[in-house]
């Protein structure tokens, strides 16, 4: 660690770095920052930033305001949106209690926890997500709806178009910030982007996806636009999701990787996914956390509604993706149920966990769904045993609440945030009198 | 033909076992082995020694014979055969070594340079791995010289150090000598390579020269330019990187020099580990990197390891040079943060991760082995040797010799330590040799020890090496507390038995380090204790030192010392409580550590010191039975006649005597949460009716009982409970109207005689009719009329824990038959249960603390203990009349009644009773450890801790007790929710919890 905690304070001497904001994330998934001085960054290392967590959602319980921040040297680097006058630098942080203890309700904690007990069953975990979100003209409404910067669609290459110096600038400057990047085009819908980061570990995932979002965020402000990663902010037009690659290593091997198995997947491989079924319903209230998530998951459009697997199909939750021959290193399950709001921390955490449970549990993986589930009558999903995914954030609550994965793998504290937070937003959101009722119901009632 | 001509009972004399089979064997040999056969008599093992021999023999007969010819060879020959069966194999596998190893002895072993121009001589002219074997061949030639002059000792212990030092030696040797070969066969250019500098650090056992025949030699690299130093100007030479790179090839090579495999097996592990960051860290470091490393980042353990830092090879300018700049920070290390967790932390390490099986055999791990040793060593260096510089020696025995000196420590206990230890190294010495294996263990009972005796020359054969090491391991157990704890008493008292005082600021640094939080006021009370020519201060005196030890094992160490102190200025020179002391340690060690967890029980100590005198045994703490209890009240009270104040007053005595017996109990694990209920109810039952008895006397024309209810009822109070009861009476000759008065005059008097403001009893009157605007004490009739006209659900189910406790037997048994009635009914409506349903959830709402977090409150949270004893009591109203086995007041048996009848399934049933058990536990150990009752899981961590620790959690196991607490009850809550409930009407039904 020395290593890297030398070239962070020699990092600030040479490059005359102004401010260190030091980052974390609270239980929603918020980005959270702390600046620093540079003069203040080395006794951060050894003794940890105190700061008032009481104000911080979930972040602590209220009454235990003391909390600790302990940045990770590995994770510094300079914001390249800040230009060259007083350049800033930023470190992710692990969050403690005064005597040293994680913090309880650290997301970053959180996974740590659920990559340490993998790594005792003898596993790394590495992520490859594709995030999608939309690029608006502003936040501002017009006629109650966001407006988008284009009107393009899926792959389309628009001539001066502001997206695509969007994606240049953002994709420039993620590997500024030692973020790989594999791949960007508009998506589907209008404004709708769609990067994909080059595979990590995912503790390093959960906070370049942090990362990430500011980025996008900044770069869209640079811009003279707005970007957003609502889950489904237009009610004609794709939802942004967050599908996620995911993989196991042992050691230097692709534990998902069977020159034999069919679609050349592993036992492993095949528990993995059957863990991650099972246990979908579960974690939905993590992976996809808000009211509007399950606009996007029950809106059509390929978001995966059924618990399902295939190859290819894109209308199933889990894809087992085709990778070239001898190409067994890049053997990876495709999760695309999230959507890209969710808390990577703690949504990576689950997924690990229920496939990690597949395999301990040695789950049998169901038949493979074939044809589009979406066009299937309801009976015949049921006959095929394609069970839905929750419709709702309250159905999803009430499924996760029974869940001991989810609890175990949180830990009993932010388990219980989550639902407390969540059922209030639930509560709220049913409060709302909305456009369509009033449209449906003012005049013919 | 063979001849058996040697007497058997000669071989017997000799020291050999298998005597049929060795006479045949020595047959084989010229001249039957006469001559020879008097060496064996000096062979640890001569059995073995044969069996070698004529293994040998087959060999190489020629050579062994002409060394058999030399008395003298052959003496040292059969000498190293018997007591190393790994030094054999090497000779077996070069006997061309034999005579250059067996050569004359050393008369004392060379010093490291020496040892070094042999390991050079042999590799001379060769380079990189061709010269491999020849150093490691002629390692274990200069390891035999050493092995013999070792065994030749007349006194093993005399020569160990020496012998220790010359292993360091050797082994610094053949470190230096691989370098060399690594050098001379590097792949860099030689220019390059001679301008690379490269020093070799000993650390651990090495550094320190007390090394064994086979351990790990722990080493740092330390590399730099030659160019890089004060000759910056006249050599432009290679870079630091440069160097570097160089410097670890350098360094893997000489490592791989030592320990490959190969057709010469590698001699040992050279372990780099100890560098700066372990395995992740960089193999090769420049000393100015090594010094920021330190500075900066370096762990307290770190520092620990660095005492023992040497040079040991490689360039001695450049070690040199380390360890006079990395030295000194070793020595700021006890003033840093964590250090007191840091020790806690070292002291597991000395004690725990012994496989079992392995315990009683331990040389090294465990109370009384050698790591125990050198932990208190080097724990008295850091702590002192900060202001004292001759305290900084790297050798444990040496450290010990400089605490003496310093007055530290006292000179007979560290001659009787130095001696212990050196007995223990010896024998692990022996062990090591006999199979040249890392071991620490002691060999079996029978042959393997009798060989281990005569190896290390201990009179009395194997029963006489496990009487001599288990007296050993019984003193050295004895040591940390003899030279870490005793001499802090010197501080504060002039002990006359030592010729030393530590000064004040020395042993406070003591207490800082061992976690008193006010080491100053620590010493205070250790004065106190200790100071005058009382018998009294004379065996606290020897005893404070083992209590200290003790007491800093509890969560609160300087609450414990405070309370200590009072009790023993309460007890003066009680002779009971000194014999106590003084005669058994186990009612001192278990008096320190209740006075070091629980405020509760040294409050009520400070008034009945005498309770100290249970300790000695369980007898003593088990609950007393309700009989005695009640036999004792009324004794009490008959004894007292008329004086009512005075016997009161006796009746809150014997309650608070019983109250610390059941603390004391629980704390120490006698009892378990519900006899903990059932005892408490009894000492209440047993004061209510020895005061009801002061205040309800013959002839006042009324018969009265007090009913228990609730937690009292159930047999289920905790410490800091109030006692739920209701009163009720019958005419008995007196007119109603005065009847009334009589009644409520008796209810006044219980209050009153019952007062007590240091152990509060609340009788609490909630659950009567009508609640707080019912009267305070009916009839027997106004009960039964009352509940005729109003029975209402609520209270059914208050009766259903109601139970008669004091007062007139016929009166009592009349309520509890009119309770039956009501809280069995034949018939639950779905109105009634409804109506309990819906009252549970108004409670819910309604009567928990405003702002309290419903998942930390242990009586009305989620899943804690009403939940669960509304659940229960459900079930009860339900089935009651039909199922006898639920017609009990205890919520535990009434819950495996339930199961008994499939009610409720068995794992449904365990949840529960998991959170109900965890619940009770929590909220006595809360008041416990604070004296006053909350009923909120703390989240403050220092509470949290102290309660977990009264948990039977180890230290360190606050977060492990939340997250079991919120797990186990948010389990039963989800049982309680579905059974009490019933399942949710719809999946979106509002106004469910969370």
């Amino acid at each position: 660690m020395d290593k890297q905690r030398d070239f962070v304070l020699r990092t600030i001497e040479e490059r005359g770095v102004k401010f260190v904001r030091l980052w974390f994330t609270d239980v929603v998934g918020t980005l959270k920052s702390v600046a620093l001085a540079p003069a203040e960054v080395e006794g951060a290392f050894t003794e940890g930033v105190g700061f008032d967590g009481s104000a911080i959602e979930g972040l602590t319980r209220f009454y235990e305001a003391d909390v600790l921040a302990h940045p990770d040297p590995a994770t510094f680097q300079i914001l390249p949106w800040r230009g060259e006058v007083d350049p800033t630098a930023r470190m992710f942080c692990d969050i403690t209690t005064p005597d040293g203890q994680p913090a309880v309700a650290d997301p970053r904690n959180v996974l740590k926890r659920s990559l340490a007990a993998a790594s005792e069953a003898g596993f790394t975990f590495y992520i490859h997500p594709e995030i999608e979100f939309y690029l608006l003209k502003s936040s501002k409404l017009e006629n109650g709806v966001p407006v988008p910067v284009d009107s393009a669609g899926f792959f389309d290459n628009v001539p001066g178009g502001t997206a695509h110096d969007f994606r240049r600038r953002s994709v420039r400057m993620l590997e500024d910030l030692g973020i790989s990047v594999e791949f960007s085009h508009h998506e589907a819908g209008p404004g709708q982007n769609e990067i994909d980061l080059r595979y990590a570990d995912a503790l390093t995932m959960a906070d370049n996806v942090m990362t990430f979002r500011t980025v996008v965020k900044e770069v869209a402000i640079e811009q003279g636009s707005y970007a957003t990663f609502m889950p489904k902010p237009l009610a004609g037009h794709p939802g942004s999701g967050m599908h996620t690659h995911v993989s196991l290593f042992e050691g230097d091997t692709n534990a998902f990787y069977d020159t034999g198995g069919q679609y050349q997947l592993s036992q492993i491989g095949r528990q993995f996914i059957a863990g991650l079924l099972r246990h979908a319903p579960e974690i939905t209230a993590v992976t996809n956390q808000f009211v509007n998530s399950y606009k996007r998951l029950w809106g059509g459009d390929e978001a995966p509604s059924y618990v399902t697997w295939g190859h290819n199909n894109r209308s199933s939750l889990v894809r087992v993706p085709l990778y070239k021959p001898n190409k067994g290193q890049s053997a990876r399950v495709e999760y695309r149920g999230m959507d890209s709001a969710a808390n990577p921390y703690l949504a990576f955490s689950l997924m690990l966990a229920a496939g990690l449970r597949g395999i301990q549990n040695g789950y049998e993986l169901p038949a493979e769904a074939e044809g589009d589930i979406w066009s299937m009558t309801d009976t015949e999903r049921r006959a095929l045993g394609y069970d839905p995914l929750p419709a709702s954030l309250d159905r999803a609550l009430t499924v996760m609440e029974q869940s001991e994965l989810v609890a175990e793998t949180l830990g009993e504290q932010v388990f219980n945030y989550v639902l407390l937070n969540k059922r209030r937003e639930w509560a709220q959101y049913r409060a709302q009198v909305t456009p369509f009722e009033l449209a449906s119901n003012l005049e013919m009632l | 033909m063979a001849r058996t001509s040697t007497p058997l009972t000669e071989l017997a004399r000799l020291g050999f076992a298998d005597l049929g089979g060795s006479a045949e064997r020595l047959a084989a040999l010229p001249d039957a082995g006469e001559r020879i056969l008097p060496c064996f008599a000096e062979a640890a093992d001569p059995d073995g020694a044969l069996l070698c021999l004529l293994r040998l023999r087959e060999r190489d007969p020629a050579r062994v014979d002409a060394v058999l010819a030399d008395r003298d060879a052959a003496a040292r020959l059969i000498r190293l055969l018997g007591a190393s069966e790994g030094l054999a194999a090497f000779l077996q596998r070069h006997p061309e070594e034999l005579g250059p190893s067996l050569e004359r002895a050393w008369l004392t072993p060379p010093d490291q340079p020496a040892f070094t121009a042999s390991l050079s001589e042999a590799a001379a002219g060769r380079t990189g791995e061709d010269a491999w074997a020849p150093v490691r061949i002629r390692y274990r030639r200069e390891l035999v010289r050493l092995t013999l002059w070792d065994l030749e000792a007349e006194t093993p212990t005399a020569v160990l150090d020496r012998v220790a030092a010359a292993l360091a030696d050797l082994a610094g040797a053949a470190l230096e000598v691989a370098l060399q070969v690594a050098r001379r066969g590097s792949r860099f250019p030689a220019a390059e390579v001679a301008q690379t500098r490269l020093a070799v650090i000993g650390m651990g056992k090495c550094g320190a020269r007390e090394l064994n025949y086979l351990s790990d030699v722990d080493v740092i690299f330390v590399g730099e330019s030659a160019g890089s130093t004060d000759e910056k100007a006249k050599s432009p030479g290679i870079s630091d990187e440069r160097a570097l790179e160089i410097g670890m090839r350098l360094a893997m090579d000489a490592m791989r020099a030592i320990h490959e495999a190969g057709a010469e097996p590698g001699l040992w592990e050279v372990d780099a580990n100890l560098r700066p960051e372990g395995k992740a860290g960089a193999l090769v470091r420049t000393l100015d990197s090594h010094v920021a490393y330190y500075e900066r980042w370096a762990q307290g353990w770190e520092f620990q390891a660095q005492l023992k830092a040497r040079p040991i090879a490689g360039d001695a300018a450049l070690g040199a040079a380390y360890v006079e700049r990395v030295g000194p920070m070793v020595w700021a290390s006890s003033g840093r943060d964590g250090f007191v967790e840091q020790v806690q932390r070292m002291r597991e390490r000395v004690t725990a991760h012994i496989p079992t099986g392995e315990v009683d055999a331990q040389l090294k791990l465990g109370p009384g082995g050698l790591r125990d040793v050198e932990f208190t060593i080097q724990l008295l260096q850091l702590v002192h040797g900060a202001h004292d510089a001759s305290l900084r020696i790297r050798s444990t025995l040496g450290a010990l010799t400089a605490l003496a000196d310093g007055g530290y420590v006292g000179r007979e206990e560290a001659a009787e330590f130095a001696a212990d230890s050196r007995l223990l190294r010896l024998l692990e010495h022996r062990v090591q040799l006999r199979r040249m294996r890392r071991t620490h263990l002691m060999p079996g009972e029978g042959d393997a020890r009798r060989v281990l005796a005569r190896a290390a020359r201990i009179p009395g054969g194997a029963a006489g090496l496990t009487a001599t090491w288990q007296r050993t391991r019984r003193q050295v157990r004895g040591l940390h507390e003899r030279l870490f704890y005793r001499p802090l008493l010197s501080a504060v008292a002039a002990l006359p038995d030592e010729g030393f005082a530590l000064t004040s600021g020395q042993a406070e640094a003591r207490l800082a380090a061992i976690g008193f939080a006010d080491p100053a006021g620590a010493l205070r009370h250790i004065a106190a204790l200790t100071s005058g020519i009382s018998r009294r201060a004379s065996i606290q005196r020897t005893l404070l030192p083992v209590i200290l030890q003790w007491l800093s094992e509890g969560a609160d160490p300087d609450y414990g010392l405070l309370a200590f102190r009072r009790l023993s200025d309460d007890l003066g020179e009680s002779h009971w409580f000194l014999r106590m002391l003084r005669d058994s340690s186990g009612a001192a060690q278990r008096l320190s550590s209740v006075l070091s967890s629980s405020r509760f029980v040294g409050v009520l100590f400070e008034r009945i010191p005498e309770a100290a005198a249970w300790l000695g045994g369980d007898g003593e703490l088990r609950p007393r039975a309700l009989e005695t209890l009640r036999e004792e009240s009324a004794a009490t009270v008959s004894r007292y006649g008329d004086d009512v104040e005075g016997a009161a007053l006796a009746l809150r005595t014997s309650r608070r005597r019983e109250v610390l017996r059941l603390a004391l109990a629980a704390i120490l694990g006698v009892i378990d949460v519900e006899e903990l209920g059932r005892g408490l109810a009894a000492v209440t039952t047993a004061l209510l009716q020895g005061v009801l008895a002061l205040a309800h006397r013959d002839g006042d024309g009324i018969e009265f009982g007090i009913v228990a209810m609730g937690r009292y009822g159930g047999e289920e109070l905790g410490f800091g409970s109030d006692a739920d009861v209701v009163y009720v009476y019958r005419v008995a000759g007196a007119e109603p109207e005065d009847a009334v008065r009589t009644a409520e005059r008796i209810v006044r008097e219980l209050n009153r005689l019952t007062e007590d403001l240091r152990l509060p009893l609340e009788l609490d009157i909630g659950l009567r009719p009508e609640g707080r605007n019912g009267a305070v004490v009916r009839s027997i009739d106004s009960y039964r009329a009352y509940y005729a006209r109003w029975s209402l659900t609520w209270e059914a189910q208050a009766l259903l824990r109601a139970r008669g406790v004091a007062g007139d037997a016929s009166v009592l048994r009349e309520f509890e038959r009119m309770a039956d009635g009501i809280r069995y009914p034949r018939v639950l409506t779905d109105g009634d249960l409804r109506e309990v349903r819906r009252i549970k959830a108004r409670v819910e709402a309604e009567r928990l603390p405003r702002g309290a977090d419903p998942t930390r409150h242990l009586k009305l949270g989620r899943g804690s203990l009403s939940d669960v004893e509304w659940l229960v009591q459900l079930l009860q109203l339900r089935h009651g009349a039909r199922v006898p086995g639920l017609r009990t007041t205890s919520t535990m048996q009434a819950l495996a009644g339930a199961v008994a009848v499939e009610l409720i399934s068995p794992g449904d049933a365990a949840r529960l009773r998991d959170a109900w058990v965890l619940a009770s536990r929590a909220r006595s150990g809360l008041t416990l450890w604070t004296v006053t009752t909350t009923d909120v899981l703390p989240v403050e961590r220092r509470s949290l801790e102290g309660v977990a620790r009264l948990l039977e959690y180890p230290p360190g196991g606050a977060a492990a007790l939340e997250e079991d607490y919120l797990r186990t009850t948010r389990l039963a809550r989800q049982v309680f929710e579905r059974l009490f409930y019933g399942p949710p009407s719809g999946a979106d039904a509002p106004g469910r919890r969370t």
